[in-house]
């Protein structure tokens, strides 16, 4: 019994990360219904911005923070100079899948080139570990999922009830009747980007942190993760996403606890055939038709 | 000529024919009919490691210094024809999961999901294909012919892929010319007009999902009997993304386009860099390598989305000229 419930402890902190970045990657495809593949990269390259403050002297935390703002950055300046110019050039759904994955490609590799292929870590303690029953948390793992507590709350009460919310709803549902009803859909899409590259940022750090040490492709790697629990969630649907976080974490960590630790993320995906072939549009989606890309 | 350098142009050779075979078999799925298949690496390795257990006998034969699921030693084609069978099984069984049920662009994820999760497995489950080592000592069916000098043994292997690329090009062209090549672009172009007109356009996808499989085993089969080895680091998801960088370059949809591009993109990227100067470190060649690959790609559908040999547009004269009559606006079915 202890074995499982410290294996679910485990799986909370990792449904905590995997909440933050399943949140961010689900809220901007919703908005802009671009599958954004270099959406790992862009937490790397967070990760590394963290990891050079980090080793210039700064609180680890606060270099979460400046990482956050630079994946917002980055996120934003990749759909100003790449993503939306493709769209507009008329490349369509399928056409930006493989954008994303080239841009994804491109960030890794010449990060690989930079950096060389070795292990980093951040110069962070763990902190004091707490017990409840038999719960074994470090300070640093309450953190991360305090972290992901205020976050998810933060995306789904500003999308509830912000104007900026009911804008990136609307164009969820439907880019051009949003921007016949006066959304300003350009700068809407532009936040929505914005926002994600934020929680990349976040997600990226927490990542690196939780699992200690990172290379230039560790981002890319647990993309696929990110994609299971959104796609588990009801792609497109930012609190399917955090529910699809926590079925996906709390999966694979009880897993690990019990099967081969390597296999881990085997289970995450077989609860997400499973999942799919009873609910092909996910737990929490409607089964809607694709889209148009938004512009 | 020196034998180093005529070993260099051979290996260049079967890297062409090979990475031509694959490339046409992503672009019946993602070129001629639409089906975006990001696991395609997946049945190039099934194929690869089948081609590999049906030759190498048993695992205890050779010490068992590997280990694998189960091996008998055929000859030569039965690894090749087992290959291409194990690929075309796997391919319905993964085309029936995600093709028939979930929307298109779930799919994409679906497949790519399923392409890590197969190295996860091949990695770790020792017994099924040796881990991350991966299998080794894989014998090459011209090996047999001991009336042959090394060399001539390679020049034979080179004449089999080339044999080979014939046989599959001459198929690609009976099957994307036939009437059934309408029905896959049709369904790529316009599927609710292929429905009216009686085809079923998820069965068009499952099938060159299933063909494609087949031919992307065949490439695998072809690849590790030539290296000798076969190991999961062969095949990361990125891989995939290879063979659409060489559709995308050479023409989707176009037989000899896609020829081109696999050439061009599978084999002249990777001797390009050699050239560059940019040094010698390993990992920065192998990373230039990449991005090069995705800033063709990118450049490719910014500049020239049709690829440098473009598909070429179905003419029926006669017919369209009666349709522009009957119809104020024609719906292109058959480009």
């Amino acid at each position: 019994m202890a074995v499982f419930i410290s294996a679910v402890g485990f799986g909370v902190v990792t449904a905590a990360i995997l909440a933050i970045s399943a949140v961010g990657f689900t809220l901007q495809f919703s908005v802009t219904n671009v599958f954004n593949l270099s959406f790992g990269s862009v937490m790397t390259i967070c990760g590394f911005v963290a990891y050079w403050l980090n080793h210039g002297g700064l609180n680890i935390w606060l270099a979460m923070a400046a990482a956050a703002v630079a994946g917002g950055l980055i996120s934003l300046a990749l759909n100003e100079l790449v993503f939306a110019p493709f769209i507009r050039h008329g490349l369509n759904l399928f056409g930006m899948v493989i954008i994303t994955i080239s841009v994804g490609l491109i960030a890794d590799h010449s990060l690989q080139a930079l950096v060389g292929p070795s292990f980093f870590a951040y110069t962070a303690r763990a902190g004091r570990a707490f017990h409840f029953a038999d719960f074994v948390l470090t300070r640093q793992e309450l953190a991360i999922i305090g972290i992901a507590l205020v976050l998810t709350v933060l995306v789904q009460v500003g999308l509830q009830y912000t104007r900026l919310g009911r804008a990136m709803r609307g164009l969820a549902v439907n880019a051009s009747l949003a921007r016949a009803c006066g959304v300003p859909t350009r700068r809407v899409i532009a936040l929505a980007w914005f926002v994600s590259g934020v929680l990349a940022g976040v997600g990226g750090v927490a990542l690196f942190l939780d699992i200690s040490t990172f290379t230039a492709t560790t981002g890319s790697e647990f993309l696929i993760v990110i994609i299971a629990a959104a796609v588990l969630g009801g792609i497109g649907s930012p609190r399917g996403a955090v529910l699809g976080a926590v079925v996906v974490g709390i999966v694979t960590e009880v897993g690990a606890a019990y099967w081969n630790p390597e296999l881990k993320d085997v289970l995450a995906f077989g609860v997400l055939i499973v999942v799919l072939l009873v609910r092909p549009q996910g737990l929490f989606a409607q089964l809607a038709t694709e889209r148009a890309l938004a512009r | 000529m020196s034998a180093a350098t005529q070993y260099y142009i051979a290996t260049i050779c079967v890297y062409v024919g090979v990475n031509v075979i694959g490339a046409w078999g992503l672009d019946l799925q993602f070129g001629v009919t639409g089906v975006l298949n990001f696991a395609f690496i997946l049945f190039q390795a099934v194929g690869a490691y089948t081609a590999a257990m049906l030759s190498l006998g048993p695992a205890s034969a050779s010490g068992g210094f590997q280990q694998y699921l189960f091996g008998v030693h055929l000859p030569f084609p039965l690894p090749i024809i087992g290959a291409m069978l194990v690929g075309a099984a796997l391919s319905a069984v993964v085309g029936l999961i995600t093709l028939r049920r979930l929307r298109s662009d779930y799919q994409a994820m679906v497949m790519l999901v399923v392409s890590v999760v197969a190295t996860v497995v091949a990695q770790s489950v020792i017994g099924l294909v040796n881990g991350d080592a991966g299998l080794s000592l894989i014998p090459n069916p011209v090996m047999g012919l001991t009336a042959f000098t090394r060399q001539q043994q390679t020049w034979l292997f080179v004449a089999l892929c080339a044999a080979l690329m014939v046989i599959v090009g001459a198929f690609m062209y009976a099957l994307v010319y036939s009437p059934y090549g309408r029905v896959l672009r049709g369904t790529r172009e316009n599927e609710p007009a292929i429905e009216a007109m009686g085809r079923s356009a998820a069965r068009a996808r499952l099938q060159v999902f299933v063909i494609g499989g087949a031919l992307g085993a065949l490439s695998g089969a072809l690849l590790a009997e030539f290296i000798g080895a076969w190991a999961p680091s062969e095949w990361l998801y990125p891989e995939t993304f290879v063979f659409f960088t060489a559709v995308i370059v050479g023409g989707r949809g176009s037989i000899s386009g896609v020829a081109l591009g696999a050439a061009l993109v599978g084999v002249g990227i990777q001797q390009a860099v050699q050239y560059m100067p940019i040094g010698s470190n390993p990992v920065v060649l192998a990373s230039m390598e990449w991005v090069i690959t995705g800033l063709l790609t990118m450049t490719f559908l910014w500049f020239r989305p049709q690829g440098l040999l473009p598909e070429q547009r179905r003419r029926f004269a006669r017919r369209r000229e009666r349709e522009a009559r009957a119809l104020p606006r024609e719906q292109a079915v058959s480009r």
